[in-house]
Parts: C-alpha cells; structure tokens; sequence
C-alpha cells in the first residue's frame, strides 16, 4: 500500500508542485493551506508522514508539530521552511521531527528526503540508538554547529554543550563526529566529555529532575527527598524510568539556597521540598504517577488479591 | 541604540529620569515585582500576570510596572515594591495573586499602604 | 577626643542618595571645616527614615530638628543659621506628614538596618534586561572616567589604595593582580571573570549576574583598560540559565551601544566579551583550571609559576577576577579610594555580600561593611535560628571553610579574623546549622563534595581525600576506632601541605575545624556509637519516654514504616524491628518525648549515663 502523506503550506504553489513530486513516486498525497485544515484532516484519517511549512498564518508549524506529537505521536514529521532560522528549527528539533528540507526544493531533494522519513524506524529503547536512529536533521544541525565552531580556538565544549541539546546526550558515534569535524582525537572528545558532570553518554527521559545537594540544602533535608524520589522512580542517581519518562540527576548546589531543599524539573525551580511535595511536582508532568514506591505496590497488590 | 559618546551616557540618564521616574514622567505610580531565580520559583509570574490583568481591567495608564532582580530577602518572595508619588516606597512579602489584587485595590488605588502584607516601607542604604 | 556636640544624621538610603546625598555630605563637611566646626559636628550617613520623596533628609541630634530636599547651595546657609548662630533654618525644615502608617522603617528592621549596598547598589530598583536602567543609576560613568581621564596606572592606584581584596575566596588583592598583568608585555593579554560559583551555599555571583550584568561588564572594561586586555571572557556555570540568558542580552545592548567592541565611546580602545558556558566541575573555579576550560581541554590545574599574570589563557598574560570583585569597582572608581575604605577594617575594607542559609529564619542575600561581628548577621540581619532551636555552628567558605561554633560568633568577619578560627571568608557562602545537624555528618557531607570533584591529577588530593571520605564513612556507621582522630588530623595536615591547588590545600578544612571545635561528637559516635542529632542512622536508637508522651497520635501517624503502636491518650511505643532511624517521629513529638539514644540501646532512657558508665569500664 502506498504510504499517505499530508503536506501543509499556505503557498498552493508549494502543495502543488510537492504533489507532483511525490505522487509520480507512487505516495498518496493530500495537501491543506492552513495548519487548522491540516489539524481536521489528522483528526479524520491516518496518514504515515506530514510534511509542514513553519511560517503560516494563524495556527504556525511549531503549534501544528507540538499538537500532533500529544495527539498522534507516531505520525512523522518533515519540514519544509523558507526561513531555516536556527530557533524554531532547533524547537522543531525538540519536538521531533525527523527532517527538515529548505525552501525552495529540488524535486530529487524532496523525494530523497521524504523516503527516508519513511524509512526511518523510531527505536523503541533509546539507550540502543545508532548512527542510523538519529534522525537526519539532527546530524544535519549538528555538522552545521561543527562547522561554525570549526576555526575557533578552544571550541570543543560549547560543540559539546549544543550537540547536547540537540540530540540529548552524547553517544561515542556523536562524540566521532565532532572530534573528526574540529580534528581533535576521539580520545581527547572523551577525555572532556568524561570530566565535566553537565555532559552525559546515556539517553535521558523526557523531563530531567536535578536535585540539588548543595550545603543549604544538605541541612534543610534534602537527602530525605532524594530517597523519597529514588524510591518512588525506583532508579538511583544518574538513571532514567523505564518507561523513560524521568532522569534524576544530584548536582552540586543550583544557586537557589534561598529556597532550599531544591530541585529542578527542566528548566523550572522547585523551592521548600518535602517528600510529599517533590510527589506532587513530579505529578505534574506524569500524571500517571503515584508516588508509590516499589514496597508499597507490592503490598497495595498484595491487598488487592487478598 | 546608536553607538554612545561619553556625554550621551548623562543625556540618557536625564532623559530617562524624565521619562521613567513618577513627579517628571507623569506617573502616580511604580511597582517593581522581583524576578530572580527564587522569585520567579516562588511564584512571581503569577502575581506580575494577576497585577497586569488588574489595571488592564481598570483601564488606568498611569501606572508603571517593571520588573527588577532579587531583592535579598529569598526567604519571603515572591516581593514587590509599590511606590506612590510623593511617598517613600513600601515592601510587600509572601505575595500570591490574591494579595496583589488586594495591594492594587487599596495601595495603588485608593493610596492606603496595605499593612498585614507589608514588609517595611523606605529604600535600603547605599554609601 | 572633643566632645561631639551635635551629629547630623544624614539619610544614606537609595532614594536620598540618588537625589544627591554624597555632594550635600562632602559640601556639610567643607563647610563645617571652613567654619572650624568640624570637630564638635560629626556627619553621620544613616539608614533610610521613610522620606524617600523629599530626599535628601537629614535630622540634627540632639535637636531633634529634620530638614529635607537638602541642595548643595542650601548648605552656607544652614551651617551658617543653624550651627554658627543656633537658629534652625526655616526654609528647609521639615514638616511631619500627619498620617503615618504601622509598616516599619528599613532602619527598624534589622535584616535591613546593618546592610550596606555597593555591589548590590542596583538590586530591586533597576530591569536588567534593560541597558538604559543601568545608565540612568549613573551607569558605565566609571568606564566613561576611566577611558577618558584615567591613565593605567591612574586606574590601578585607586583600586590598590582602596584595599579591595578578590571576593572568590582567596583575598589577593585586585589592584594588585592587575599591577602585575599591566607591567607584562604582550600584544594579547585576556581580561576575565569568573562566573562559576561552585561554592555550594554560595549564591551571590548568579544574583548578580542575573539582577545587575551591567555592573560586572562595566568593571570587566575598566579592568581590560588598567591591564590593556582587548579581549575576554565571562565564564558562568551553565547551572544559571537566567544569568547566561542576561548577561548574553547585557553583552549585545553594550555592544550596540558602543561601549563593548571597536572604540568604545569613541575613545580609541577596544574590549570584545565572550560568555563561555562552563561545564560543571567545581575545580573550573581554580584560575588555571578555569583557563584550561576555555581553552576546551580537562579543567585541571597547573602548578604555579607561572602566575596567569604572565602566562594564562593560551599562554598569554591574564587576569581572573570574581563576579562580586568586577562589581565593586565601578563605585570606587567614580567615588575614590577614601570613600571606599570608609567601611570595613584596615586589611578588609569595603563590603561584602554574604549568601545567608540554613537553619536562619530569615534566609538571604545580604551585604554587609566587614568587620561586623558573625553574631549581628546571624542573629539579627538573620533574625536568629529557626523553630527555636539552637544555634550549632555557621558554616563559612563552603567545602574549603569550615565550621565556626557559638562561642567564637564575636569573631568579626575579615580575612584575617575567619581564617584564624580554621574557617575562611570563601565566596561568602554562609550556611548556618542547628542542634538538628551531625557535625561528623557535615564532614563528610563536604568530604564527599571534594573527593567526587577532585580532578585526580594530584595524588594527595585524589588518594587522601578518599581515605579521609572512608574514615568518615566508618566513623558514621559505626565502625570507627578511637585512634581515627588522630589519623584525620595527621593525614589533613599533609594533604594541605602537599596539594597541587586549592582544592586539596582545602579540602581537610571541614573535618579538621569539626575536630576542633566539635571533637566530642566525634568520640561519642566512635566511643558510644551515638549520634547524639539522631542523623547517622546506625548510631541511633529512637525511644518513646513513657513519661512525657501524651499518646496524641502525632508520630504515630507521622512515621513512614508504620513502626510506632499505641493507644490514644496511651504512651506510645516504637517497634525497634520496623523502625528505619529516619526521625521522622522525632520532629513530630510536640512534647519531647521521643529519645536519641546510642545504637542498640535497650531499657529506660533514664538509665543512659549507667549504660554509658559500664561501656566505659568495659573498654577499659
């Protein structure tokens, strides 16, 4: 069956000539004007691939990719933008798309492109990503990143720190990439990302809680959440849920000693922690989370089946 | 900006003095909500958005809102300092959303500094 | 001494000095000099009195008389009228308003009445994000002064005469080390400030950064002219999104305005600034450590000399100071040397912002004249220890400090003061610690800060603080013999003598002033197994006093392993086997009832010291 792909672009000049590429390539291919339109269309039917401009008036790309990644998560997404400014194509990035093609495109670039959206499988277990996992435009900002940074003196951190951003974290192939784009050793890429605590090699879960073990916060009872936390995630320091929802991390004092005991979810601060209040914030961004730590289910299953 | 001269830097201040101070500008009155990293973590942005909904819905413009860094006292943010024309500035502490509606209500409005939410009245010493 | 017979307190608050507080004061004293009153009229600068609006004011002790809306022109006259003839001057008397309210006065309170802002001059009353906020509170005058009618050594005499010591930790002093980088020769030289507070418990650098960024980059220009730098890099820990958030908004205003990059304000020299994000490792505070960051290779020190003055940042003369230390020295370039001595002591002058946590009530960034005694910030400015409890020790200088007990709180806070009782001034991280604390705990708390951010290429550092880390380790659950003090404060010693940096010439800091001052808590848990705060969880024994519990149910509903039983109105009872020794109950009891007592304690809690007694016979 031929895939179905849906393109969103308020040029109808675009949407035309993408049909033509892409259907003479044997894919089902609709195309809206808006991002409202594009948004019933999902709504109604299934489709295996979106391809969206960024710049639209009323609902923008980044509104359409952030409302189909909540609503249908395994739909692909492409975009296709005029204006690559590296902002948004970083928060598209965040969203995840896999790709992005510049306006105006050259029919083999966008077929190429569009195949291998296709073709590219998301990876169930994150901690197993290859090269080949990691989508394209991704390695396609980061090369671009190598390259800006290439004549700089002393570039390999803030390499490190952006190519973070992007991809999460720094497997040994990113770590390849970037020695060989600024011609430093792979040794000496690890050397570095091995020293600093803020880089880290293994994939973290979608909201990053760091707890701050500095001294107020020591003596305000900060260990006491710490465990609480562990044991309700039930991973240790420097670990990811397995439903890879939650990264806990312990750093050395956040600056926030006002507020202690404090954590940090993402970029949001948390101040006065208590056990129970780390639960409640950690609620927030799972709903289905109970707090409950692995002894309290079993006994709450033990009850159950009593 | 334009590139700056030396004695551009006193023309901004003046000018900036006439234009963002209350007797020269023209205002009745100034808040400053505190937004450093505690303050914003404490809540700060709800009482800025709740302050903001406020005047907008009295529909008054002679009201400056700004905001500023920490003030110190972490352990009571969020804080805001509402300053009247021709009286000395007043603190206000643990605020929430509620508690600026009320300060705008009596402070800012009618002029009478609200005392249970105030933490002190006057600026900090500098020499 | 003459007998002052009157003082003139004149309002130092922000709202009178903006209107003009330092010229009426210096036109008052040459006045009172021209008239040969001097001696017997003393100008007193106060907190502020509530009159912001009719600033500047001042009141006349003992006449009770305030005048207001002060001007430099008023002054012949007032002295004239009011100190010569005895005749208060009508003019500019004050009228009381009628209506006062019951909100208290900053002078009234005292977490405001002993502070002093000069690094924090602009904290509350200016948007950061706004370049023409800081201008208008006389902002990069200094810079304008010091590029315009300040030779190099004009800018390096005022700061060497005022006294002002780095504010990161060490003290050098900063005219100093700009001395020493301007008489360098080089075509390159770096001007840098260093951004990454790794002190934990220290917070003042991020809130300047993030309350005032204006402030560090105008003493970075000044600072780049004294030593002739045309570059620099502001290195901030990239823990602090908002700081790098402002400081890059700051950094690009500046450079739009001309007073970063080619020919700023048009006077021919030239400052291009750079943020460089660290990358979490406390060692990257260590000067050569942090320039071997930048460079983008492993933060690790290097042995000095050579001193970054003649070969730092890629090889090239440099100079780091601290954020606090960049922000003093706009004010002392417009206002001088003297005025910049006028607080603090003879060897500590000026101020100095402390992080005040922990166990204080009123928990803050706070800045303070040095000099004044440890008790008044705690006490005071920190408004006393919270919950009622009881004061232990303050903790000063983070993991290189250490701990300061109660009966040495009269210590001024100076350089040479802090550092006699063991601690340092540090940062300013000042964390106070009540009853609640295990002070063996604390140790090892810093301990195992340094041991996981030592960077291993010493071994002193990287083996010793291990095996102090373990010693600690043991000591806290109980497996510690009584010769482990000893062992501690030997081994302390030699890895302060035979450390690469800073980190390990500090590292034993906590322990060895824990020993100091605390050494009974260390032999109750080596000796009686007892952690007498109820924190080391193996050295502890909770019991319920049948004769002070209530029965009120308070712990019984608070215990997290369901380990206490009772009745209401009952004595309660902690069942040992469930009990995870986390105190959970113990802060619960209102009445005190619930015991810390020595690990695998049985029996009456009355019978301790007999059960100690025959311990004690049986050691021996």
């Amino acid at each position: 069956m031929a895939a179905k792909i849906l393109v969103v672009d308020d040029e109808i000049i675009a949407i035309r000539s993408a049909e033509r590429v892409l259907r003479s390539e044997g894919y089902d291919v609709e195309g809206v004007l808006s991002g409202r339109e594009a948004m019933l269309k999902l709504e109604q039917n299934n489709y295996d691939l979106v391809l969206t401009d960024l710049k639209m008036p009323e609902v923008d790309g980044i509104t359409l990719i952030r409302w189909l990644r909540n609503v249908k998560p395994s739909i692909r997404i492409v975009v296709i933008t005029g204006y690559p400014s590296q902002e948004t194509i970083k928060e598209a990035l965040e969203l995840g798309i896999i790709d992005y093609v510049p306006k105006p495109f050259t029919p083999a670039v966008l077929s190429d492109v569009t195949q291998r959206a296709l073709e590219w499988r998301k990876c169930g277990c994150e901690a197993e990503k290859s090269k080949e996992e990691i989508p394209p435009a991704m390695l396609s900002e980061l090369d671009r990143v190598v390259k800006e940074y290439k004549n700089k003196p002393g570039s390999l951190i803030p390499v490190l720190q952006r190519a973070q951003e992007i991809v999460g974290y720094l497997p040994p192939f990113i770590q390849k990439r970037i020695g060989k784009g600024l011609n430093i050793s792979p040794a000496e890429v690890h050397s570095v990302v091995s020293f600093y605590s803020f880089f880290t090699m293994k994939p973290r879960g979608d909201h990053n809680i760091r707890v701050c073990l500095g001294t107020a916060c020591y003596v305000r009872g900060i260990e006491g959440v710490l465990e609480k936390i562990k044991d309700s995630l039930k991973i240790n320091i420097g670990d990811t849920t397995e439903n890879k929802k939650f990264s806990l991390e312990a750093v050395r004092c956040l600056g926030a000693c006002g507020l202690a005991p404090v954590m940090v979810v993402d970029q949001d601060t948390y101040g006065a922690m208590t056990p129970k209040k780390a639960m409640e914030v950690i609620g927030q961004y799972d709903p289905s989370f109970t707090g409950a730590t692995a002894k309290e289910e079993a006994e709450r299953q033990l009850n159950k089946e009593v | 900006m334009p590139r700056l001269t030396v004695g551009d830097l006193q023309k901004i201040k003046e000018k900036h003095k006439a234009e963002f101070t209350l007797r020269e500008g023209g205002y009745r009155a100034k808040v400053t909500v505190h937004m450093g990293t505690c303050g914003i973590a404490a809540g700060a942005r709800e009482v800025m958005t709740a302050l903001l909904d406020e005047i907008a819905n009295a529909g008054i413009d002679d009201v400056i809102v700004t905001t500023s860094g920490c003030a110190g006292l972490c352990a009571r943010e969020p804080l805001a300092t509402v300053e009247i024309i021709n009286a000395p500035p007043v603190k206000y502490c643990d605020l929430n959303a509620e508690k600026i509606k009320e300060i705008f209500r009596e402070h800012i409005m009618a002029g009478n500094p609200v005392e249970k939410y105030a933490l002190v009245v006057g600026c900090e010493t500098m020499y | 001494m003459e007998k002052v017979r009157t003082n003139l307190m004149l309002c130092a608050g922000t709202g009178c000095v903006a209107s003009g507080t330092a010229k009426v004061k210096d036109a008052l004293q040459k006045e009172l000099e021209k008239r040969g009153l001097e001696k017997e009229i003393k100008i007193v600068l106060t907190g502020c009195n509530g009159y912001c609006a009719e600033g500047p004011v001042m009141a006349v002790y003992p006449d009770e008389i305030f005048y207001q809306k002060l001007t430099v022109e008023d002054v012949p006259k007032l002295v004239e009228e009011h100190f010569l003839k005895g005749r208060p001057y009508q003019k500019l008397m004050f009228k009381e308003p009628e209506k006062k309210t019951a909100i208290p006065m900053m002078k009234e309170i005292p977490f405001f009445k002993h502070q002093v802002l000069r690094v924090l001059r602009n904290k509350g009353l200016i948007d950061p994000e706004k370049i023409e906020e800081y201008i208008s509170r006389d902002g990069y005058q200094a810079a304008a002064k010091a590029l315009t009618q300040m030779t190099q050594e004009d800018i390096i005499k005022v700061i060497k005469d005022s006294g002002l010591r780095g504010r990161g930790g060490a003290g050098f002093p900063t005219g100093l080390k700009w001395d020493f980088a301007s008489k360098v020769k080089s075509d390159i030289k770096y001007m840098l400030c260093n951004g990454d507070e790794g002190d934990p418990g220290a917070f003042m650098d991020r809130s300047v950064m993030e309350s005032d960024p204006h402030s560090v980059i105008e003493g970075m220009i000044i600072g780049a002219k004294a030593i002739e730098a045309h570059s620099g890099y502001i290195y901030v820990r990239a823990e602090y999104p908002l700081a790098v958030k402002r400081l890059h908004l700051a950094i690009d205003q500046a450079t739009e305005a001309g007073l970063l990059g080619k020919n700023i304000l048009d006077t021919g020299f030239d400052f291009e600034l750079e943020i460089y994000l660290g990358a979490g490792a406390f060692v990257c505070g260590e000067e050569t450590a942090l320039m071997r960051s930048i460079e983008g290779k492993r933060g690790m020190p290097r042995p000095r000399p050579p001193f970054p003055a003649h070969k730092g940042l890629w090889d090239k003369p440099s100079v780091l100071n601290n954020v606090e230390t960049l922000a003093q020295i706009a004010p002392i370039i417009l206002n001088g040397s003297e005025w910049y001595r006028s607080l603090g002591t003879e060897k500590s002058t000026g101020t100095k912002v402390f992080a005040l946590t922990g166990a204080v009530n009123n928990v803050g960034l706070v800045e303070v004249p040095m000099g004044i005694p440890l008790r008044t910030i705690i006490y005071d400015i920190g408004g006393g220890i919270r919950k009622g409890r009881k004061f232990k020790a303050v903790q000063l200088g983070g993991p290189s400090g250490g701990c300061i007990p109660e009966h040495l709180l009269h210590t001024p806070v100076t350089y040479e003061d802090i550092v006699a009782t063991g601690a340092i001034v540090g940062s300013g991280g000042m964390v106070v610690m009540d009853e609640n604390t295990c002070m063996v705990g604390t140790a090892k708390f810093f301990l195992e800060f340094t041991t996981d951010e030592s960077c291993g290429k010493c071994p002193p550092c990287r083996v010793g603080t291990k095996i102090l880390m373990d010693m600690l380790t043991d000591i806290t659950e109980g497996r510690g013999k009584e010769s482990d003090i000893e062992t501690l404060e030997d081994l302390g010693r030699d890895i302060i003598a035979t450390s690469l940096c800073g980190l390990g010439q500090t590292a034993p800091n906590p322990i060895l002033t824990t020993i100091k001052y605390f050494r009974d808590e260390y032999e109750s848990h080596i000796k009686h197994k007892w952690c007498k705060a109820g924190v080391c969880r193996e050295l502890t024994t909770f019991l319920i006093d049948e004769k002070l519990c209530k029965g009120c149910g308070a712990c019984l509903r608070a215990c997290p392993s369901k380990a206490i039983t009772g009745e209401k109105k009952m004595p309660h009872k902690i069942i040992q086997d469930l009990c995870v020794h986390c105190r959970t109950c113990y802060d619960a009891c209102k009445f005190k009832s619930i015991k810390i007592l020595p690990a695998k304690f049985q029996g009456d809690p009355a019978e301790l010291e007999a059960v100690l007694e025959k311990s004690k016979r049986e050691a021996e």
